[in-house]
């Protein structure tokens, strides 16, 4: 139990130091307003999360940190420029209904971050899906001017983009404040992984799902071009490593979570190609809640099963071994 | 790729995700698994054979006694529900005696009426859909619908109704958020 | 049970929407505004009081499956001179409420309720029991469309407020679903509340 809880609390800060790279890296691209957003939403989270346990009777503890890497994930995948008063309004359903309702860390359905920003999109579209250039600072109190529609969008809609390599590499392209850093994502990714704090099985799942896609139905001319697109638009990479193989979301085994995260990247760029449906596989990952709770249901029940049959057969041992000491 | 979007496209129109209808019934079937396998059974049934019945209403009603469509889909959902009770008991007793009560919660609620109004509506707002088959099918798709989500709920239920969820919500509460969260993620997809 | 017990057991103890979990779907999708919410009440309370009153004369002797069937064409016949009045007091209102305005007529209220509540009791006593649930479901129904018309479009009954973030998701379908989740579970709390009170103050 004590391993447990110590252990939640290592992914969580490993998890938190990833995602304040990239918020660094928001930091430098939009300027002061991002870490002000990430602040505002942590802090939101925090003291949603102390209310819900308050009303509940429930200690806050060190482990229900938790909620603020929820927070940050959220404030990665939106504009830096967005209504702060919308973020806290996110924020707060993310953290009280979708996940304090149903008993908090210790009995998790949905992804927070997921579900607040699926909230996000469907309440506040527009403000969800427009962004500023990188390299605009807006101020604290200022009104953004000039928004402009994602990279993303471009490409969904016109099989196409305009930046070179290493742009797409650094982030340096029209997005969410923090989830376009491919070559940041991809160390995170690596460090997570090494440290078993995100699912293998779901991340790795759901890359080969978006790199088979891309194999049969590909999205530009060459083959390592549509992956390269595919990884790096509609937040693919990011969600990968935050909702998709988020651990206390996906499957426990890594056998369950590969088909779970393949099935998520395999319907998610259907949606992409068929719908031009931007940001699809954040959608998807909630749509498959789901299914990751019947996997973890069967998971369970083998494990009982097994378990059963070796109690049932040390018992037969245990009763031969007698009637042989008998006779 | 055309399953995949036969699925959102199935999703999209669930009658309970996007149109509620239904949601009660769900609850109360949801008291275990065996509950709601045969209470979904029975509702496509229902909607199914309701469906085909509803074509001739839709196509044969005068437009001056519309008032009466609620009565004559009432009078289709008995004939059909005394049938299937009829035809149960005279093949077997056992049967009818475990299954008779997901029948009688199944015949006359939302998810089936509403499913009836839902198709003529439809078939009256677009002609080209004013084809038996068409309204079988539609009748059809909302029964597995039905069934989708009774999946959808059966994942969760034993998370939903755990002591770690708070007293308050336990239950019927947490299955309605559950459901509305669900329902927000396919209308997003929309 | 006492009278002013009746009062409050679909009103409070087991209120048809919150507890009972009857007749969301309209609450669900048509409760999004106060003048919807309103004609659904006209609607609600004129078929399911009439409907379980003319049901309460059907022989008991009869099979369960039959007078189910008697309950539901009998609530279906009343719902056709409310629908017309309907028409005449909230003009455009039916068009809007759509398909929910006929379900309204099979609620289980009517079709189950009956049975397994209302006709087990008195004449009298099944009356205030009945207004009791028709009360519990009405006034539901006028708070969450209050709430929901509010945050949802910055409106009270069709006239604007000084609203300015709206949470249009709160208009949708699945606005309805989490709000309702979110109303029974505060509405469970608050009665689990008064309950323990109450035994604090017998004690």
């Amino acid at each position: 139990m004590l391993k447990n809880a110590k252990q939640e609390r290592l992914i969580w800060l490993d998890i938190i130091i990833t995602l304040i790279t990239s918020q660094i890296m928001a930091y430098f691209y939009y300027g002061a307003r991002s870490a002000f957003v990430a602040g505002i939403a942590v802090v939101t989270a925090a003291a949603t999360e102390f209310i819900c346990l308050r009303l509940r009777r429930k200690p806050f503890t060190a482990d229900d940190l938790t909620c603020t890497s929820d927070a940050m994930i959220l404030t990665l995948m939106v504009p830096t420029v967005i209504d702060y008063k919308i973020m806290v309004i996110a924020c707060v359903f993310a953290i009280a209904v979708a996940k304090n309702v149903f008993g908090g860390r210790k009995n998790m359905i949905f992804s927070p971050a997921a579900a607040g920003y699926v909230f996000l999109l469907t309440s506040w579209r527009s403000q969800t899906l427009q962004f500023t250039e990188p390299h605009v600072h807006t101020g604290l109190f200022e009104k953004a001017a000039n928004l402009v529609s994602s990279a993303s969008h471009t490409f969904n809609v016109s099989g196409k983009l305009e930046y070179s390599n290493f742009e797409l590499l650094m982030g340096n392209c029209v997005g969410p404040t923090g989830s376009a850093y491919v070559l940041l994502l991809a160390i995170s990714a690596l460090i997570l992984l090494f440290r078993r704090d995100i699912s293998a099985g779901a991340f790795i799942g759901s890359i080969s799902g978006t790199v088979i896609m891309s194999l049969l139905s590909p999205t530009a001319d060459s083959f390592h071009t549509s992956v390269k697109y595919a990884l790096i638009t509609n937040m693919v990479l990011f969600a990968s490593v935050y909702i998709v193989a988020d651990k206390r979301i996906a499957p426990k085994k890594d056998y369950y979570a590969f088909f779970y995260g393949l099935f998520i990247a395999i319907v998610s760029y259907i949606l992409v190609l068929t719908m031009a449906k931007e940001n699809a596989i954040v959608i998807v990952s909630l749509l498959f809640t789901p299914v990751a709770l019947a996997l973890k249901n069967l998971e369970k029940r083998i494990e009982n099963e097994k378990k059963q049959e070796e109690d049932t057969a040390a018992s037969e041992n245990e009763e031969k071994l007698e009637a042989e000491t008998n006779a | 790729m055309f399953i995949v979007n036969d699925l959102i496209a199935l999703l999209a129109a669930n009658l309970i995700l996007n149109q509620a209808l239904g949601t009660s019934t769900l609850f109360i079937a949801a008291n275990n698994r065996r509950n709601l396998t045969w209470t979904a059974v029975a509702i496509t049934l229902f909607t199914t054979v309701g469906s085909f019945a509803a074509f001739f209403v839709a196509a044969f009603l005068p437009e001056s006694v519309r008032d009466l469509t609620l009565l004559i889909y009432t009078l289709i959902i008995s004939i059909i529900y005394a049938l299937i009770l009829s035809a149960m008991f005279f093949f077997s007793r056992n049967l009818f005696d475990r299954i008779k009560k997901y029948v009688h919660i199944s015949a006359f609620n939302c998810a089936v009426m509403g499913t009836l109004f839902t198709i003529t509506d439809r078939a009256r707002a677009d002609a080209s859909f004013m084809h038996l088959g068409d309204f079988v099918l539609s009748g059809l798709e909302a029964g597995i619908g039905f069934v989708l989500t009774s999946l959808i709920l059966t994942a969760a239920y034993r998370k939903l109704n755990s002591a770690k969820v708070p007293s308050s919500f336990r239950g019927f509460p947490a299955m309605l958020i559950y459901l509305g969260i669900i329902s927000m993620a396919v209308y997003a997809l929309k | 049970m006492r009278k002013k017990n009746l009062i409050l057991e679909g009103l409070w103890n087991d209120n048809t929407v919150l507890s009972a979990f009857m007749v969301i779907s309209p609450v669900i999708i048509c409760g999004d505004t106060l003048r919807n919410a309103l004609a659904l009440i006209y609607a609600f309370s004129a078929i399911t009081f009439v409907s379980v009153l003319i049901s309460s004369f059907v022989p008991q002797r009869l099979p369960y499956a039959a007078k189910i069937m008697i309950y539901a064409v009998i609530s279906s016949i009343v719902f056709i001179p409310a629908k017309l009045a309907a028409q005449e007091f909230f003009p455009g209102v039916v068009e809007r409420i759509g398909i929910y305005f006929p379900l309204l007529a099979v609620n289980s209220l009517i079709v189950f309720q009956t049975e397994a509540r209302f006709f087990r009791m008195k004449k009298s006593r099944m009356m205030i029991s009945l207004i009791s649930y028709i009360l519990g479901f009405d006034a539901v129904m006028l708070i969450t469309a209050f709430i929901r018309e509010l945050f949802a479009y910055g409106t009270i009954n069709s006239r604007m407020v000084d609203m300015d973030t709206l949470i249009s998701g709160l208009g949708l379908p699945f606005g309805g679903f989490i709000f309702l989740g979110l109303f029974s579970g505060i509405f469970r709390k608050l009665r689990s509340a008064t309950e323990r009170n109450k035994d604090k103050e017998d004690a």
